[in-house]
Protein backbone atom coordinates (compact mmCIF):
# COMPACT_ATOMS: atom_id res chain seq x y z
CA UNK A 1 0.00 0.00 0.00
CA UNK A 2 2.69 2.29 1.09
CA UNK A 3 4.57 1.59 -2.44
CA UNK A 4 1.09 2.76 -4.30
CA UNK A 5 1.24 5.68 -2.25
CA UNK A 6 4.78 6.72 -3.25
CA UNK A 7 4.38 6.76 -6.64
CA UNK A 8 1.14 8.50 -6.43
CA UNK A 9 2.89 11.46 -4.97
CA UNK A 10 5.75 11.01 -7.08
CA UNK A 11 3.53 11.43 -10.08
CA UNK A 12 2.28 14.48 -8.59
CA UNK A 13 5.62 16.07 -7.98
CA UNK A 14 6.43 15.47 -11.98
CA UNK A 15 3.36 16.28 -13.31
CA UNK A 16 4.15 19.49 -15.38
CA UNK A 17 0.04 19.83 -16.37
CA UNK A 18 -0.87 20.49 -12.96
CA UNK A 19 -2.14 24.32 -12.80
CA UNK A 20 -0.68 25.79 -9.72
CA UNK A 21 -3.08 28.67 -10.62
CA UNK A 22 -1.86 32.32 -10.55
CA UNK A 23 -1.23 35.17 -7.32
CA UNK A 24 0.40 33.91 -4.53
CA UNK A 25 1.75 30.49 -6.20
CA UNK A 26 3.06 32.16 -9.26
CA UNK A 27 6.50 31.54 -6.83
CA UNK A 28 5.74 27.58 -7.12
CA UNK A 29 5.95 27.95 -11.15
CA UNK A 30 7.55 24.64 -11.83
CA UNK A 31 10.79 26.62 -12.49
CA UNK A 32 11.08 28.16 -8.98
CA UNK A 33 11.97 31.96 -10.20
CA UNK A 34 12.45 34.65 -7.29
CA UNK A 35 10.00 37.10 -7.04
CA UNK A 36 12.58 40.08 -8.88
CA UNK A 37 12.58 37.57 -11.57
CA UNK A 38 9.07 37.40 -11.96
CA UNK A 39 8.61 41.30 -12.15
CA UNK A 40 11.36 41.88 -14.60
CA UNK A 41 9.67 39.62 -17.14
CA UNK A 42 6.02 41.35 -16.33
CA UNK A 43 8.08 44.42 -17.08
CA UNK A 44 9.46 42.33 -20.56
CA UNK A 45 6.70 41.76 -22.04
CA UNK A 46 4.64 45.03 -21.27
CA UNK A 47 5.50 46.58 -24.57
CA UNK A 48 4.84 50.24 -22.38
CA UNK A 49 8.20 49.78 -20.94
CA UNK A 50 9.59 47.91 -23.38
CA UNK A 51 9.05 48.40 -27.34
CA UNK A 52 9.19 45.74 -29.87
CA UNK A 53 12.39 46.76 -31.38
CA UNK A 54 14.31 47.16 -28.31
CA UNK A 55 13.16 43.73 -27.42
CA UNK A 56 14.35 41.68 -29.80
CA UNK A 57 17.49 43.27 -29.62
CA UNK A 58 17.73 42.41 -26.04
CA UNK A 59 16.78 38.82 -26.05
CA UNK A 60 19.54 38.59 -28.87
CA UNK A 61 21.82 40.23 -26.41
CA UNK A 62 21.42 38.58 -23.35
CA UNK A 63 21.37 34.78 -24.45
CA UNK A 64 24.69 35.32 -26.88
CA UNK A 65 26.62 37.27 -23.41
CA UNK A 66 25.86 34.21 -21.75
CA UNK A 67 26.80 31.54 -24.16
CA UNK A 68 30.14 33.48 -25.54
CA UNK A 69 30.60 34.20 -22.15
CA UNK A 70 31.22 38.00 -22.64
CA UNK A 71 30.31 40.63 -19.99
CA UNK A 72 27.72 42.66 -20.11
CA UNK A 73 28.17 45.77 -21.77
CA UNK A 74 28.09 48.68 -19.26
CA UNK A 75 27.00 51.08 -22.16
CA UNK A 76 24.02 49.14 -23.49
CA UNK A 77 21.47 51.64 -22.33
CA UNK A 78 23.93 54.40 -24.91
CA UNK A 79 22.12 52.36 -27.79
CA UNK A 80 19.83 54.23 -29.60
CA UNK A 81 17.35 51.49 -29.53
CA UNK A 82 17.09 51.47 -25.70
CA UNK A 83 16.57 55.02 -25.76
CA UNK A 84 13.00 55.27 -24.41
CA UNK A 85 13.75 52.89 -21.70
CA UNK A 86 14.72 53.76 -18.47
CA UNK A 87 17.72 52.69 -17.13
CA UNK A 88 16.66 50.34 -13.95
CA UNK A 89 13.72 48.73 -15.92
CA UNK A 90 16.49 47.79 -18.71
CA UNK A 91 18.34 46.05 -15.67
CA UNK A 92 15.87 44.19 -14.87
CA UNK A 93 14.58 43.13 -17.93
CA UNK A 94 18.26 42.05 -18.75
CA UNK A 95 18.72 40.22 -15.21
CA UNK A 96 15.09 38.48 -15.06
CA UNK A 97 15.19 37.28 -19.19
CA UNK A 98 19.18 35.81 -18.08
CA UNK A 99 17.13 33.94 -15.17
CA UNK A 100 14.88 32.48 -17.08
CA UNK A 101 16.80 31.24 -19.80
CA UNK A 102 19.34 29.55 -17.70
CA UNK A 103 16.93 28.11 -15.52
CA UNK A 104 14.73 27.10 -18.54
CA UNK A 105 18.28 25.19 -20.17
CA UNK A 106 19.29 23.63 -16.42
CA UNK A 107 15.90 22.17 -15.87
CA UNK A 108 15.95 20.73 -19.37
CA UNK A 109 12.24 22.74 -19.30
CA UNK A 110 10.24 22.01 -22.89
CA UNK A 111 8.62 24.70 -24.99
CA UNK A 112 5.16 24.15 -23.25
CA UNK A 113 7.03 24.70 -19.86
CA UNK A 114 8.64 28.19 -20.76
CA UNK A 115 5.49 29.31 -22.86
CA UNK A 116 3.62 28.77 -19.59
CA UNK A 117 5.43 30.87 -17.65
CA UNK A 118 5.73 33.64 -19.95
CA UNK A 119 1.47 33.34 -20.62
CA UNK A 120 1.55 33.87 -17.01
CA UNK A 121 3.95 37.16 -17.24
CA UNK A 122 1.09 38.38 -19.67
CA UNK A 123 3.27 38.07 -22.47
CA UNK A 124 1.86 38.83 -26.20
CA UNK A 125 1.93 35.57 -28.04
CA UNK A 126 4.54 37.21 -30.92
CA UNK A 127 6.91 38.00 -27.86
CA UNK A 128 6.08 34.13 -26.67
CA UNK A 129 7.20 33.14 -30.18
CA UNK A 130 10.02 35.23 -30.22
CA UNK A 131 11.39 34.03 -27.16
CA UNK A 132 11.05 30.35 -27.71
CA UNK A 133 13.26 30.94 -30.72
CA UNK A 134 15.49 31.87 -29.09
CA UNK A 135 15.86 29.64 -26.13
CA UNK A 136 15.34 26.86 -28.38
CA UNK A 137 18.55 28.14 -30.43
CA UNK A 138 20.29 28.25 -27.77
CA UNK A 139 19.58 25.94 -25.14
CA UNK A 140 21.84 23.44 -26.27
CA UNK A 141 24.89 26.36 -25.62
CA UNK A 142 23.38 27.01 -22.46
CA UNK A 143 23.48 23.70 -21.25
CA UNK A 144 27.11 23.66 -22.64
CA UNK A 145 27.64 26.30 -20.03
CA UNK A 146 26.16 25.25 -17.60
CA UNK A 147 27.37 22.02 -17.47
CA UNK A 148 31.01 23.56 -16.64
CA UNK A 149 30.12 24.74 -13.63
CA UNK A 150 30.66 22.62 -10.59
CA UNK A 151 33.95 20.79 -9.42
CA UNK A 152 35.53 18.92 -10.71
CA UNK A 153 39.07 16.08 -9.96
CA UNK A 154 41.64 17.68 -12.30
CA UNK A 155 40.80 16.12 -15.79
CA UNK A 156 43.81 14.78 -17.92
CA UNK A 157 43.50 16.19 -21.21
CA UNK A 158 47.01 15.05 -22.95
CA UNK A 159 49.71 13.17 -22.37
CA UNK A 160 53.44 13.70 -23.10
CA UNK A 161 56.22 11.46 -22.93
CA UNK A 162 59.98 10.86 -23.22
CA UNK A 163 62.29 7.83 -23.52
CA UNK A 164 65.70 8.65 -21.51
CA UNK A 165 68.54 5.76 -21.18
CA UNK A 166 69.39 5.79 -17.35
CA UNK A 167 73.46 5.69 -17.70
CA UNK A 168 74.43 6.19 -13.87
CA UNK A 169 73.98 7.99 -11.10
CA UNK A 170 76.54 9.56 -8.55
CA UNK A 171 75.75 6.41 -6.20
CA UNK A 172 75.79 4.08 -8.59
CA UNK A 173 77.65 3.15 -11.66
CA UNK A 174 75.94 1.09 -14.94
CA UNK A 175 72.53 1.81 -14.14
CA UNK A 176 71.96 1.23 -17.84
CA UNK A 177 68.14 0.75 -17.84
CA UNK A 178 65.62 2.69 -20.24
CA UNK A 179 63.26 5.04 -18.35
CA UNK A 180 60.04 6.85 -19.15
CA UNK A 181 59.12 9.93 -18.27
CA UNK A 182 54.91 10.41 -18.80
CA UNK A 183 53.17 14.05 -18.38
CA UNK A 184 49.75 14.21 -17.79
CA UNK A 185 48.37 17.69 -18.50
CA UNK A 186 45.90 18.15 -16.50
CA UNK A 187 42.49 21.14 -16.41
CA UNK A 188 41.36 22.23 -13.17
CA UNK A 189 37.12 23.11 -13.43
CA UNK A 190 37.23 24.40 -16.60
CA UNK A 191 39.90 26.89 -16.67
CA UNK A 192 42.34 27.38 -19.74
CA UNK A 193 45.87 26.52 -17.50
CA UNK A 194 46.77 23.40 -17.63
CA UNK A 195 48.60 21.28 -14.55
CA UNK A 196 51.24 18.76 -14.86
CA UNK A 197 51.31 15.52 -13.20
CA UNK A 198 54.81 13.59 -13.89
CA UNK A 199 55.59 10.49 -13.20
CA UNK A 200 58.40 8.06 -14.06
CA UNK A 201 58.35 4.44 -15.03
CA UNK A 202 60.26 1.71 -15.84
CA UNK A 203 59.55 -0.43 -18.92
CA UNK A 204 57.52 -3.14 -16.99
CA UNK A 205 55.78 -0.51 -15.09
CA UNK A 206 54.79 1.52 -18.55
CA UNK A 207 53.53 -1.94 -19.95
CA UNK A 208 51.33 -2.31 -16.27
CA UNK A 209 49.93 0.62 -17.27
CA UNK A 210 49.09 0.50 -20.37
CA UNK A 211 47.50 -2.83 -19.71
CA UNK A 212 45.50 -0.85 -17.55
CA UNK A 213 44.52 1.61 -19.62
CA UNK A 214 43.64 -0.79 -22.14
CA UNK A 215 41.42 -2.90 -19.32
CA UNK A 216 39.60 0.99 -18.80
CA UNK A 217 39.09 1.19 -22.33
CA UNK A 218 37.52 -2.68 -22.91
CA UNK A 219 35.50 -1.80 -20.00
CA UNK A 220 33.71 1.36 -21.79
CA UNK A 221 32.90 -0.44 -24.82
CA UNK A 222 31.04 -2.78 -23.00
CA UNK A 223 29.07 -0.23 -21.43
CA UNK A 224 28.52 1.57 -24.89
CA UNK A 225 26.99 -1.65 -26.22
CA UNK A 226 24.30 -2.12 -23.45
CA UNK B 1 88.87 -2.06 -13.05
CA UNK B 2 90.30 -2.39 -9.83
CA UNK B 3 89.24 -0.44 -6.29
CA UNK B 4 92.27 1.47 -5.24
CA UNK B 5 91.79 1.99 -0.91
CA UNK B 6 93.07 4.83 0.58
CA UNK B 7 95.60 4.61 3.05
CA UNK B 8 93.55 5.91 5.92
CA UNK B 9 90.93 3.07 4.73
CA UNK B 10 93.41 0.86 4.77
CA UNK B 11 94.56 1.71 8.55
CA UNK B 12 90.77 0.81 9.65
CA UNK B 13 90.84 -2.35 8.57
CA UNK B 14 93.89 -3.63 9.39
CA UNK B 15 92.23 -4.47 12.62
CA UNK B 16 90.54 -7.35 10.78
CA UNK B 17 94.30 -9.11 10.07
CA UNK B 18 94.81 -9.42 13.74
CA UNK B 19 91.25 -11.24 14.57
CA UNK B 20 90.24 -14.88 14.10
CA UNK B 21 88.11 -15.92 10.91
CA UNK B 22 84.67 -15.80 12.93
CA UNK B 23 85.21 -12.21 13.86
CA UNK B 24 86.06 -11.41 10.26
CA UNK B 25 82.92 -13.15 9.43
CA UNK B 26 80.64 -11.58 12.22
CA UNK B 27 81.91 -7.88 11.46
CA UNK B 28 81.03 -8.84 7.69
CA UNK B 29 77.32 -9.50 8.51
CA UNK B 30 76.92 -6.45 11.23
CA UNK B 31 78.31 -4.09 8.33
CA UNK B 32 75.81 -5.75 5.36
CA UNK B 33 72.96 -5.72 8.69
CA UNK B 34 74.38 -2.03 9.00
CA UNK B 35 73.76 -0.98 5.43
CA UNK B 36 70.29 -2.21 5.43
CA UNK B 37 68.90 -1.00 8.50
CA UNK B 38 71.24 1.81 10.04
CA UNK B 39 73.93 1.45 12.54
CA UNK B 40 73.80 0.76 15.60
CA UNK B 41 75.75 2.06 18.74
CA UNK B 42 75.29 -0.35 20.86
CA UNK B 43 77.12 -3.46 19.19
CA UNK B 44 79.84 -1.56 18.98
CA UNK B 45 80.42 -1.57 22.75
CA UNK B 46 79.43 -4.78 23.27
CA UNK B 47 81.90 -6.05 20.64
CA UNK B 48 84.35 -3.65 22.16
CA UNK B 49 83.73 -5.27 25.31
CA UNK B 50 83.75 -8.80 24.57
CA UNK B 51 87.20 -8.48 22.40
CA UNK B 52 88.98 -5.84 24.62
CA UNK B 53 89.99 -3.54 22.61
CA UNK B 54 88.59 0.32 22.26
CA UNK B 55 84.81 0.82 20.43
CA UNK B 56 86.29 3.20 18.30
CA UNK B 57 88.81 0.29 16.54
CA UNK B 58 85.79 -2.06 16.07
CA UNK B 59 83.69 1.09 14.57
CA UNK B 60 86.39 2.12 12.10
CA UNK B 61 86.40 -1.56 11.10
CA UNK B 62 82.89 -2.10 10.65
CA UNK B 63 82.18 1.32 8.94
CA UNK B 64 85.67 0.23 6.73
CA UNK B 65 83.98 -2.61 6.01
CA UNK B 66 80.58 -0.82 4.57
CA UNK B 67 82.68 1.56 2.89
CA UNK B 68 84.69 -1.09 1.14
CA UNK B 69 80.96 -3.15 0.10
CA UNK B 70 79.60 0.04 -1.19
CA UNK B 71 82.33 0.92 -3.56
CA UNK B 72 83.21 -2.01 -5.53
CA UNK B 73 78.83 -2.40 -5.34
CA UNK B 74 78.99 1.05 -7.22
CA UNK B 75 81.55 0.24 -9.28
CA UNK B 76 80.26 -3.48 -10.12
CA UNK B 77 82.94 -5.28 -9.53
CA UNK B 78 83.58 -8.58 -10.72
CA UNK B 79 85.52 -11.27 -8.71
CA UNK B 80 88.86 -11.22 -10.25
CA UNK B 81 88.76 -7.54 -9.72
CA UNK B 82 87.64 -7.35 -6.16
CA UNK B 83 90.24 -9.88 -4.98
CA UNK B 84 92.71 -8.06 -6.57
CA UNK B 85 91.58 -5.09 -5.15
CA UNK B 86 91.60 -5.86 -1.61
CA UNK B 87 94.71 -8.07 -2.18
CA UNK B 88 96.52 -4.92 -3.10
CA UNK B 89 95.27 -3.81 0.51
CA UNK B 90 97.19 -6.45 2.46
CA UNK B 91 94.48 -9.05 3.55
CA UNK B 92 95.58 -12.86 3.35
CA UNK B 93 94.03 -15.29 0.97
CA UNK B 94 91.20 -16.61 3.53
CA UNK B 95 90.15 -12.70 4.12
CA UNK B 96 90.22 -12.12 0.59
CA UNK B 97 87.57 -15.14 0.21
CA UNK B 98 85.46 -14.19 3.72
CA UNK B 99 84.99 -10.86 2.31
CA UNK B 100 84.47 -11.91 -0.77
CA UNK B 101 81.69 -13.99 -0.36
CA UNK B 102 79.91 -11.79 1.45
CA UNK B 103 80.22 -9.54 -0.97
CA UNK B 104 78.74 -11.79 -3.71
CA UNK B 105 75.85 -12.76 -1.34
CA UNK B 106 74.79 -9.22 -0.94
CA UNK B 107 75.63 -7.52 -3.93
CA UNK B 108 72.33 -7.85 -5.54
CA UNK B 109 70.75 -6.21 -2.05
CA UNK B 110 72.84 -3.20 -1.73
CA UNK B 111 73.07 -2.02 -5.48
CA UNK B 112 69.01 -2.47 -4.40
CA UNK B 113 69.65 0.39 -1.74
CA UNK B 114 71.75 2.41 -3.20
CA UNK B 115 69.60 2.93 -6.23
CA UNK B 116 66.54 3.97 -3.45
CA UNK B 117 68.41 6.47 -2.20
CA UNK B 118 69.37 7.92 -5.73
CA UNK B 119 67.97 10.82 -6.75
CA UNK B 120 65.04 9.73 -8.25
CA UNK B 121 61.35 10.91 -9.85
CA UNK B 122 57.85 9.85 -8.57
CA UNK B 123 57.65 6.25 -10.11
CA UNK B 124 54.33 4.31 -11.36
CA UNK B 125 53.28 2.02 -8.90
CA UNK B 126 49.65 1.43 -9.92
CA UNK B 127 46.63 2.75 -11.13
CA UNK B 128 42.73 2.44 -9.88
CA UNK B 129 39.91 3.26 -12.42
CA UNK B 130 36.12 3.38 -12.55
CA UNK B 131 33.61 4.44 -14.61
CA UNK B 132 31.06 6.62 -13.56
CA UNK B 133 28.45 8.58 -15.40
CA UNK B 134 27.30 12.45 -14.32
CA UNK B 135 23.46 12.90 -14.04
CA UNK B 136 23.42 16.28 -12.86
CA UNK B 137 24.81 19.02 -11.15
CA UNK B 138 23.43 21.87 -8.89
CA UNK B 139 23.89 23.92 -12.33
CA UNK B 140 22.16 21.58 -14.70
CA UNK B 141 20.14 18.36 -14.44
CA UNK B 142 19.43 15.78 -16.80
CA UNK B 143 23.02 15.54 -17.84
CA UNK B 144 24.51 12.36 -19.23
CA UNK B 145 28.05 12.25 -19.19
CA UNK B 146 30.41 9.15 -18.70
CA UNK B 147 33.68 10.37 -16.31
CA UNK B 148 36.69 7.62 -16.14
CA UNK B 149 38.00 8.76 -12.53
CA UNK B 150 41.28 7.02 -11.47
CA UNK B 151 43.41 7.26 -8.36
CA UNK B 152 47.71 6.75 -9.35
CA UNK B 153 49.80 5.45 -6.70
CA UNK B 154 53.35 6.80 -7.06
CA UNK B 155 56.41 6.27 -5.08
CA UNK B 156 58.96 9.13 -4.35
CA UNK B 157 61.78 7.88 -2.62
CA UNK B 158 60.27 5.89 -0.03
CA UNK B 159 57.21 7.83 0.58
CA UNK B 160 54.06 6.58 -1.29
CA UNK B 161 51.43 9.50 -2.99
CA UNK B 162 48.03 8.72 -4.51
CA UNK B 163 46.95 11.18 -6.81
CA UNK B 164 43.21 11.66 -8.08
CA UNK B 165 42.29 12.15 -11.55
CA UNK B 166 39.68 11.98 -13.50
CA UNK B 167 39.07 11.70 -17.73
CA UNK B 168 36.53 11.05 -20.36
CA UNK B 169 36.14 8.45 -22.45
CA UNK B 170 37.81 10.22 -26.17
CA UNK B 171 41.06 11.39 -23.75
CA UNK B 172 41.14 8.27 -21.75
CA UNK B 173 41.29 6.12 -25.61
CA UNK B 174 43.53 8.82 -26.56
CA UNK B 175 46.24 8.54 -23.36
CA UNK B 176 46.10 4.70 -23.91
CA UNK B 177 46.95 4.88 -27.70
CA UNK B 178 49.69 7.65 -27.04
CA UNK B 179 51.31 5.47 -24.37
CA UNK B 180 51.11 2.25 -26.69
CA UNK B 181 53.00 4.36 -29.06
CA UNK B 182 55.99 4.86 -26.28
CA UNK B 183 56.15 1.18 -25.55
CA UNK B 184 56.40 0.53 -29.24
CA UNK B 185 59.20 2.88 -29.66
CA UNK B 186 61.42 1.00 -27.47
CA UNK B 187 61.25 -1.74 -29.65
CA UNK B 188 62.87 0.30 -32.38
CA UNK B 189 65.91 -0.30 -34.29
CA UNK B 190 67.43 3.27 -32.73
CA UNK B 191 66.73 2.49 -29.40
CA UNK B 192 67.86 -1.24 -29.47
CA UNK B 193 71.06 -0.02 -30.41
CA UNK B 194 71.78 2.58 -28.06
CA UNK B 195 70.76 0.06 -25.03
CA UNK B 196 73.08 -2.54 -26.59
CA UNK B 197 76.19 -0.25 -26.51
CA UNK B 198 75.59 0.46 -23.09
Amino acid sequence: MGFYLLTYLLTLANDTDVDYGRGPWIRKLRMDLSEDVIEGLHLAGDSVHIPDQSFLLLLRIVSESIVDRRPADPHLSAKKEFGSVDRGTLKQVYAALGALLLEAAKLDKDVAAVSQVLEDCKFSQERIKQLIAVYQQHKQPLRSVLSKIGSNLPHVVDVDWRLDYYIKNNNLEKVSRPVFLIDLKTRVNASEETETVQIACTQDQLQDLVGKLRDACKGLERVAQL
Amino acid sequence: MLLILGDEHKQHLEYLCSVSLDVVQEFCRLSVEFLMKGTNAKIYNSAAQKLGVEAIIIQKAIEGLMHLFLESSKLLLNEIDFRDSVKAAGFSDELQSELLRCYLENQADIRRIQLDISMGLSHYRDLEWRLDVKLASRSLRHQVEPVVTMKLHVKDSGKEETRLLQTDPVNLVHMTRTLEEALQELNSAHCRRICRNF
